[in-house]
């Protein structure tokens, strides 16, 4: 029975349609989501969806004194947090002039690069789990929980450790620990060839990510990629080497980089790290014996601290690329602005929105994987 | 190489007058510069200079002054330095110009400063909400935006104090709250 007045609304015949991916989506990383758009399963736009993980971090610093916020800062990363510690310390210490112990420095590239260890396990292995693979997953992070048994023993924290401060690190290395790290080293680096086998030489997973995803190095110059991200595209830059921070300076790595430009060149840059974040901290156990002293210059009553008026912008390398904060100060005990760079905000946003356009719905998790993306560094 | 390029920099801006130019160390340069010749600074440091990649875009609201800060934050891949180009723009009626024809990452973050301090940027491709899509008050990290006050008038302090919680305290045990803790 229609109404008298009743007229079909006119429109052509179409096949697309809208798709929500996420939040909750066992593909997704972390509470994020997509509006994709989609032909059959072609993707034809895709549109980020955040927000539901903000927290308004940058607000909150700037209610909490300089030293609170150290427990605010590891929070905005929860798979990577050291470099985020470390990375706003280095920014406060700019500020006051401080000149840490050279102990705390290489304290500091100790946790940074087992944070980018236990970061690079999860972050195939999330991977893995989008192409169906669910071993490397848990074999990464069981071997993820290991390293996290390290900075148990050393912070106290196992995900967020809160152990660098203005002015250097907490409190010194338990008796032995170098050894213990040593052991971990050998048994991380026995497993690399299981990895090759299982995941980054099996054909399933290199039939799947290659071509997926890619893009030229003009691409990611032009959209802000940083990070393992832009090394898979070619384009040999680190900030560890080209803008040194703490005793990079001092080590001796390489820096990987993979012609392709996509999901699987991303990937084997990741494997490639996993390989010279081990040489780094081998280089750490065996120098810091020698390195003696404090791990932290006196610094005022943390309580009672104004920071000198400023403003400074600090980068490091987290697992994910270039990690920065801009800090400005106005001589009080709190912070005035803290802006976090987040590499993810580049990354999850604009650079997945137009990697996913023209692929099909079930890379769309496989790419966001691949890029490494964090929603909390996006939503803040 | 990446000594003389960044020479050559300063050699550029020292004889233009309305730009003020500050080397902090060999790889961070300051440059405080006034709002209109800003798009033509970023545009010179990208093509004549290689600064091609922008790093981040930051609000800082001056509300003494009545002003915002927009710091631009430039990286050169071939000099391996950063340049921070400093602009003051008045808070009312709080409008800029995009640079998003120049650096493809500036949509994101002029969106963010769009969401978060209510400035607009003439020309960005997407001003929409992104992270506070449920939210219709001002912007919220603005400094006259305040937070506790805010909580203080939306929500209500509530008493927990369930029936579970009450049986157990008839019971002699529970939570026990000092008298100076209750709010």
């Amino acid at each position: 029975m229609r109404p008298e007045n009743y007229e079909a609304i006119k429109q052509p015949p179409s096949n697309e349609f809208e798709l929500n991916f996420g939040p909750n989506h066992p593909g997704i990383e972390g509470n994020y989501a997509f509006r994709v758009k989609l032909n059959g399963d072609e993707v034809l736009s895709a549109r980020a969806d955040a927000g539901y993980l903000h927290r308004g971090f940058e607000k909150l610093m700037e209610g909490r004194l300089w030293i609170q916020n150290i427990a605010l800062v590891p929070r905005i990363c929860v798979p990577d947090p050291v470099p985020m510690e470390v990375c706003y310390s280095l920014a406060i210490e700019e500020l006051c002039g401080l000149e840490i112990p050279e102990r705390a420095m290489w304290l500091r590239v100790m946790q940074l690069e087992m944070s980018r260890l236990a970061a690079h396990l999860f972050a195939f292995g999330g991977h893995a789990a989008t192409t169906g693979m669910y071993t490397p997953m848990f074999w990464g992070v069981a071997d993820r929980d290991l390293i996290l048994d390290r900075f148990e023993e050393l912070t106290g924290g196992r995900v967020y450790s809160i152990y660098n401060i203005p002015g250097g690190v907490r409190r010194d290395m338990p008796d032995g620990f170098l050894d213990r790290l040593g052991t971990l080293l050998d048994y991380l680096d026995s497993r690399l060839p299981d990895y090759d086998s299982l995941f980054f030489r099996n054909q399933v997973f290199i039939k799947r990510a290659r071509d997926v995803g890619a893009m030229t190095q003009e691409q990611a110059l032009k959209w802000g990629v940083t990070g393992p991200n832009l090394r898979a595209t070619g384009l040999a830059f680190d900030v560890r080497r080209d803008d040194p921070y703490l005793v990079y300076d001092k080590i001796d790595f390489d820096i990987v980089t993979e012609p392709g430009g996509d999901a699987l060149s991303r990937n084997l840059v990741r494997r490639a790290e996993l390989k010279q974040s081990i040489r780094i901290l081998r280089q750490i156990i065996k120098h810091l014996p020698s390195v003696k002293g404090a791990v932290r210059c006196p610094i005022p009553n943390p309580l009672a601290w104004n920071v000198p008026a400023g403003e400074t912008y600090t980068r490091v390398e987290s697992s994910k690329g270039e990690l920065a904060y801009y800090v400005v100060s106005n001589g009080g005990d709190k912070p005035y602005r803290v802006h976090v760079r987040g590499p993810s905000s580049m990354h999850a946003v604009q650079v997945l929105e137009k990697l996913a356009v023209g692929s099909r719905l079930e890379d769309v998790a496989q790419i966001m994987f691949s890029l490494d993306a964090c929603p909390p560094e996006v939503d803040r | 190489m990446s000594k003389e390029l960044n020479l050559w920099l300063d050699d550029l801006l020292k004889d233009i007058k309305i730009i003020q130019f500050k080397r902090k160390n060999s790889r961070r340069v300051r440059i405080d510069i006034a709002p209109e010749a800003l798009p033509a600074l970023l545009e010179l440091l990208q093509g004549r200079a290689s600064y091609v990649h922008l790093s981040a875009i930051t609000c800082v609201d001056w509300i003494e002054d009545d002003e915002f800060e927009l710091v631009y934050h430039v990286w050169s891949y071939e000099t391996n330095s950063l340049v921070s180009a400093h602009t003051r723009i008045s808070r009312d009626p709080g409008v800029y110009l995009s640079v998003y024809d120049l650096y493809t990452p500036a949509a994101f973050f002029e969106r963010d400063i769009h969401e978060m301090f209510g400035l607009y940027f003439e020309g960005s491709p997407d001003m929409e909400k992104f992270i506070l899509t449920e939210w219709n008050g001002p912007p919220p990290m603005r400094k006259d935006f305040d937070s506790e006050a805010f909580v203080n008038q939306t929500f209500s302090w509530e008493e927990y104090h369930p029936q579970w919680l009450k049986d157990i305290e008839a019971e002699g045990g529970g939570i026990t709250t000092r008298p100076e803790d209750v709010r």
